[in-house]
C-alpha cells in the first residue's frame, strides 16, 4: 500500500516535472509598456517590451555593440546610400517568410512616424534592389545610419494590410482601436500572446526563431506594478521572479535577504547640468541683493569652469545615489559609438581653483540664481538638486530650486526654452557621440536640425564647425580624431556640468539568470529560469 | 415630490457642469500634452502639426464647446498615451473599481455596524469605549500605510494573499468580475480592507449615536416595561430604527469609497478608474483626465440624487416641504 502510494506519487512528479519543461518567467516594471505598435511609440519601457516580438534590422550584443541581425552586414556604396544585406530564412510570427519588401516597407512606415523623427527624418527612401538586398538613401551623408538601425523594427508587410495598419495609428483619430496596438507580427525571439495595457503582456518562444536562444524560457508576463513597496514585496513573496525597477532604498534588503540577487548596469542617459550660453542677461539671476547683474555670468567659461569644479559629482553619485551611479566626465557615455575610455576624466573637485575663476571672472562674493528641477523621470532629481545647490553655496553661489513636474518641464523647454540653468538628463537617441554633439551641444538651430535639444544655448562656433565635418566623415581614423577633439573642446568649455550615469537595477530570485543590458531590455531568448 | 426629483436633477446638471469646465480648465494646465506625447525629441514641425491635428491651439472656450458637444454625443475621444478610445478604458476599468468599493462598503459596514451596536448597549463601559477609540486609529492612520503594512504582512510575511493585480477575473458580458474565482476573491480582500479601515469609524460612531437616541425614546421604554428580553428590544426594535440614516450614509460613502480607492489602486496595482486616472496624469492625457474626473462626479451626483430622493420617500416631512430639509450629512 505504502509502495503503491510511493509509486502514484514518484509518477505525480514526474508528470509534473514534464510539464515544467514550459518555463516561466514573470517579470515586473514600474511603467505600462503603452502598445505593441513598435513605429507608435519611442517610450523607453515600451521599446524593451516589444523588443521580444519586433527584431531590430540589426542588432544589438549585451555591451550594446552592433551584430548582424536581420541584416546579415551593411556598407555604405556612396551617394548617401547604405546598402543592407537582408537574412535568408527568417520567419515571422505567422510562419511566412521575412523578405526584402517586408523590410523596405519598414523602413518607410517608421522613417514618417513622429516618433522617430529625430532619428530617422533624415532617410528617404528605402529602395529594394534585389531579394536580399535593400538600399537606403538618405538627404545627407549619415555614418552613424546602421547604430540608429539598431533601433528600426520589422514588421509584416502582409499582415499590416490585411489589419489595416499600414498606416500608423494616428493620435486624435476617430473610430475604433487599430489592430496593431494590441497585437503583433514580427520576427523576434518570442510571440505575443495577449497585450493588456492596463496590466501585463504575455510572450511565448518562437520556435522558428532564425537566431539561437541561450535561454530556456518558453513563456513570460511583463507585469506594471507602479508602487515601489508592492513591486519589491511581489518579488520577495514570489509572485514575480524578476524586478526591472528596484527602488534604490529597497536595494540593500533585496540584497540581504536569502534567496535573491541584484544585477545592476549603466543605463543609457547621464545627468547634468545645463547653463546658459546665448542670453545678455541669465533668468532667475541676480547678486546677492536681488539686482539685475551686468551680464549672464553663466556665459563666461570661467564661471562655467568654477561650477563644474564645485559641483561634487562623485559625492553625489556616492550619497544621493546611494553609489548606485558612474561619474561622467565627458559628453559621452560607454556603449556610444565614439566613447573615448582615456579621455573621460571629469574635472577635479576643487574649491579653492574655483574661487579664484569666480574672483577672475569678477564674482568674488559668487552671485545668486535658480535652478529648474525636473521632478520624477529621473532618479531623486530632487536631492541631486539641493545637493549641487548646497555645494555652490560654498563658492557663493546661492541657487534656489525651483522643482517642476515633468510636464511642466517640458512645456517650460519646448515652448521656450525658458531655462539659464537646470537639471537634465542625457539622452542621445542614437546612442553615438555624434548625436551628443549635433542634438545637444551644436548652437541651437532647429530648422537646419543642429542643437535641438541644446536647452541652455551652450553656443561654441568652433565645435559647431567641427561637428559638421563629423557628421560627413566615414573614415573611421579620422572620425576617432574628430570625436577626441571635441570631447575635449566640449569639457574645456564645460558645455554643461556633467554629472553621472544612473544605474539600471535589476532584483531576481535565485534561479533566475537574466543578463542586464543596458537599454533595459529583458532579453528573453537569454534568460534561463530554474 | 415630482418638483423635488426636478429641483434634483436641475442641480445634478449644474454640478456637473461646473466640474466639467474645471475639469477642462485642470488639463489644459497640467502641462503640455504634445510635449507628453512625442517626448522632447520631436520637430517643431511635429509638434506643430499635432498640435492642429489635436485642436490644441484654438482658444481655450472653444475648445471646451468641441469638448463637451463630443462627450455629450458619447464621444469619449482617444486616450493620447495608450492610443485607444477613452469611453472602452474607462469600461474596461469600472468594474474593477465598483467591486473594489463595493466590497469595502460591505467590510466597513460589517464591523462599524457590530461595534456601534456593542459601544450604544453598552455604553460608559470601559471596553466599548476602547474599541470605539480603537477605530480612531483607522482613521488617523493614512490608507496607503495601512495597505502597505497589510502587504508586507499577508504577502512577504505569511504569503497568504497576492500582494498586486485582480488575480483571474470572469468575463460576464462587458462586465468583469473577480468576485467568481478564488485567485479573484483573494486578490480583493486586501485592498477591500485597506479601503474600508478609514470608514469604519464612521459607521461605528453614527450607529453608536443613533441607537443611543432611539434607546431613549417611548417606544423603547414601554417594550422594557413590557418585559421582553434586551435581545430582542436591541437587534429587532432599536436597531430597524437606526438603519435609516446609516443607509443613507452608506450611500454617500459609496461615493467616497469610489473616489478614494485610488490610493488603493496604486499600491495594490488594482487595474481600476483610480490606476487609470494616476496613469493618465503622469503622461497628460487630457481625454482620460476629463473623463475620469466627469464619471466621478456624476457618479457622486447621481448616488446623492438616489440618496435623497430614497429619504424623501422614506421620511414623508421632506416631500411636503420639498428640498429644504436635507439630511445631515448628505
Amino acid at each position: 500500500m505504502l509502495k503503491q502510494t510511493l509509486m502514484g506519487a514518484a509518477a505525480a512528479l514526474a508528470m509534473t516535472a514534464g510539464l515544467a519543461s514550459a518555463e516561466e518567467l514573470r517579470f515586473a516594471g514600474a511603467t505600462p509598456a503603452l502598445t505593441m505598435d513598435p513605429h507608435a511609440t519611442n517610450d523607453f519601457t515600451t521599446t524593451a517590451i516589444f523588443r521580444q516580438v519586433y527584431d531590430s534590422l540589426i542588432g544589438l550584443s549585451q555591451d550594446m555593440e552592433l551584430t548582424p541581425a536581420l541584416a546579415e552586414s551593411w556598407e555604405y556604396i556612396g551617394d548617401n546610400t547604405w546598402r543592407f544585406t537582408i537574412r535568408e530564412g527568417v520567419s515571422f510570427h505567422d510562419g511566412s517568410t521575412m523578405t526584402a519588401e517586408d523590410v523596405a516597407f519598414s523602413i518607410t512606415r517608421q522613417k514618417d512616424s513622429r516618433f522617430y523623427r529625430s532619428l530617422f527624418g533624415g532617410v528617404q527612401e528605402a529602395r529594394v534592389v534585389d531579394a536580399t538586398t535593400v538600399d537606403v538613401i538618405s538627404t545627407g551623408p549619415d555614418p552613424i545610419l546602421p547604430r540608429k538601425m539598431s533601433r528600426m523594427f520589422i514588421i509584416s508587410q502582409d499582415w499590416a494590410e490585411e489589419n489595416d495598419v499600414v498606416e500608423i495609428p494616428d493620435l486624435g483619430a476617430d473610430g475604433a482601436e487599430a489592430h496593431s496596438i494590441r497585437n503583433a507580427m514580427g520576427t523576434g525571439p518570442m510571440r505575443l500572446v495577449s497585450h493588456d495595457p492596463s496590466s501585463e503582456t504575455r510572450f511565448e518562444a518562437f520556435g522558428d526563431y532564425w537566431d539561437e536562444t541561450p535561454g530556456n524560457v518558453t513563456e513570460a508576463t511583463y507585469l506594471n506594478i507602479g508602487s515601489g513597496p508592492t513591486r519589491v514585496a511581489a518579488l520577495m513573496s514570489g509572485e514575480v521572479d524578476l524586478v526591472v525597477d528596484l527602488p534604490l532604498q529597497d536595494i540593500g534588503r533585496i540584497e540581504s535577504a536569502p534567496g535573491f540577487t541584484v544585477a545592476e548596469t549603466p543605463q543609457l542617459l547621464w545627468m547634468q547640468l545645463e547653463m546658459d550660453g546665448t542670453r545678455d542677461q541669465a533668468l532667475e539671476t541676480f547678486d546677492h541683493d536681488g539686482e539685475p547683474l551686468a551680464e549672464n555670468p553663466f556665459r563666461d567659461t570661467r564661471v562655467r569652469r568654477a561650477i563644474a569644479h564645485t559641483v561634487d559629482a562623485g559625492l553625489i553619485a556616492e550619497r544621493v545615489m546611494r553609489g548606485k551611479a558612474r561619474v561622467v566626465g565627458i559628453a559621452s557615455i560607454p556603449g556610444f559609438g565614439g566613447y573615448q575610455e582615456d579621455l573621460d576624466q571629469r574635472w577635479e573637485t576643487d574649491l579653492d581653483r574655483a574661487r579664484e575663476l569666480l574672483t577672475e571672472a569678477g564674482y568674488p562674493d559668487g552671485f545668486a540664481t535658480t535652478m529648474n528641477c525636473p521632478l520624477e523621470r529621473y532618479v531623486n532629481t530632487d536631492e541631486i538638486c539641493r545637493a549641487a545647490a548646497s555645494m555652490l553655496a560654498r563658492v557663493g553661489i546661492e541657487v534656489r530650486v525651483n522643482g517642476m513636474v515633468w510636464p511642466e518641464f517640458a512645456r517650460m523647454l519646448v515652448n521656450g526654452p525658458d531655462s539659464s540653468f537646470h537639471l537634465i538628463g542625457m539622452t542621445p537617441d542614437s546612442r553615438d557621440t555624434q548625436d551628443a554633439f549635433t542634438g545637444y551641444i551644436m548652437t541651437r538651430d532647429p530648422d537646419a536640425n543642429e542643437g535641438f535639444f541644446n536647452w541652455a544655448l551652450f553656443s561654441n562656433p568652433e565645435i559647431d564647425e567641427r561637428t559638421r565635418s563629423l557628421t560627413q566623415t566615414f573614415d573611421n581614423d579620422e572620425r576617432q580624431a574628430l570625436y577626441r577633439d571635441l570631447l575635449t573642446r566640449a569639457r574645456d568649455a564645460v558645455n554643461a556640468v556633467y554629472l553621472h550615469q544612473p544605474m539600471i537595477i535589476w532584483g531576481m530570485r535565485d534561479g533566475v539568470d537574466a543578463p542586464i543590458r543596458s537599454d533595459a531590455t529583458v532579453t528573453l531568448q537569454n534568460v534561463t529560469v530554474e | 415630490m415630482i418638483a423635488l426629483i426636478a429641483q434634483r436633477i436641475a442641480q445634478a446638471i449644474v454640478v456637473l457642469f461646473v466640474v466639467s469646465v474645471l475639469a477642462f480648465l485642470l488639463s489644459t494646465q497640467i502641462g503640455d500634452p504634445v510635449a507628453s506625447i512625442l517626448g522632447l525629441q520631436a520637430t517643431p514641425a511635429d509638434r506643430m502639426a499635432l498640435n492642429a491635428r489635436l485642436g490644441l491651439d484654438d482658444p481655450w472656450p472653444v475648445r471646451y464647446l468641441a469638448f463637451l458637444s463630443d462627450v455629450l454625443r458619447g464621444d469619449w475621444g482617444i486616450s493620447y498615451a495608450t492610443q485607444r478610445p477613452v469611453a472602452e478604458l474607462v469600461v474596461e476599468r469600472l468594474p474593477a473599481t465598483l467591486e473594489l468599493a463595493g466590497v469595502a462598503l460591505v467590510f466597513s459596514l460589517g464591523v462599524g455596524l457590530p461595534i456601534g451596536i456593542y459601544a450604544a448597549i453598552h455604553r460608559g463601559r470601559p471596553l466599548a469605549d476602547a474599541i470605539l477609540s480603537l477605530t480612531v486609529v483607522g482613521v488617523s492612520v493614512p490608507t496607503f500605510v495601512i495597505a502597505i503594512l497589510l502587504i508586507f504582512v499577508f504577502s512577504v510575511v505569511l504569503g497568504w494573499l497576492p500582494s498586486f493585480g485582480r488575480g483571474e477575473v470572469v468575463q460576464i458580458g462587458w462586465w468583469t468580475t473577480g468576485l467568481l474565482t478564488p485567485s479573484g476573491l483573494a486578490s480583493l480582500i486586501m485592498p477591500a480592507a485597506a479601503l474600508a479601515v478609514s470608514q469604519v469609524a464612521l459607521v461605528a460612531r453614527l450607529v453608536r449615536a443613533e441607537m443611543i437616541e432611539v434607546l431613549r425614546t417611548d417606544y423603547i421604554r414601554f417594550a422594557r416595561a413590557r418585559g421582553l428580553k434586551p435581545r430582542v428590544i436591541h437587534l429587532s426594535l432599536a436597531l430597524r430604527n437606526t438603519l435609516i440614516p446609516v443607509i443613507t450614509v452608506s450611500g454617500i460613502q459609496l461615493g467616497f469609497l469610489f473616489a478614494f480607492a485610488v490610493v488603493a489602486e496604486a499600491v495594490f496595482q488594482w487595474p481600476g478608474i483610480g490606476m487609470l486616472f494616476l496613469q493618465a496624469l503622469g503622461s497628460t492625457d487630457v481625454p482620460v483626465i476629463s473623463a475620469v474626473l466627469l464619471l466621478t462626479a456624476a457618479f457622486f451626483v447621481a448616488v446623492n440624487m438616489i440618496v435623497d430622493l430614497l429619504y424623501a420617500v422614506v421620511d414623508p416631512r421632506l416631500r411636503a416641504g420639498g428640498a429644504t430639509g436635507r439630511p445631515a450629512g448628505a
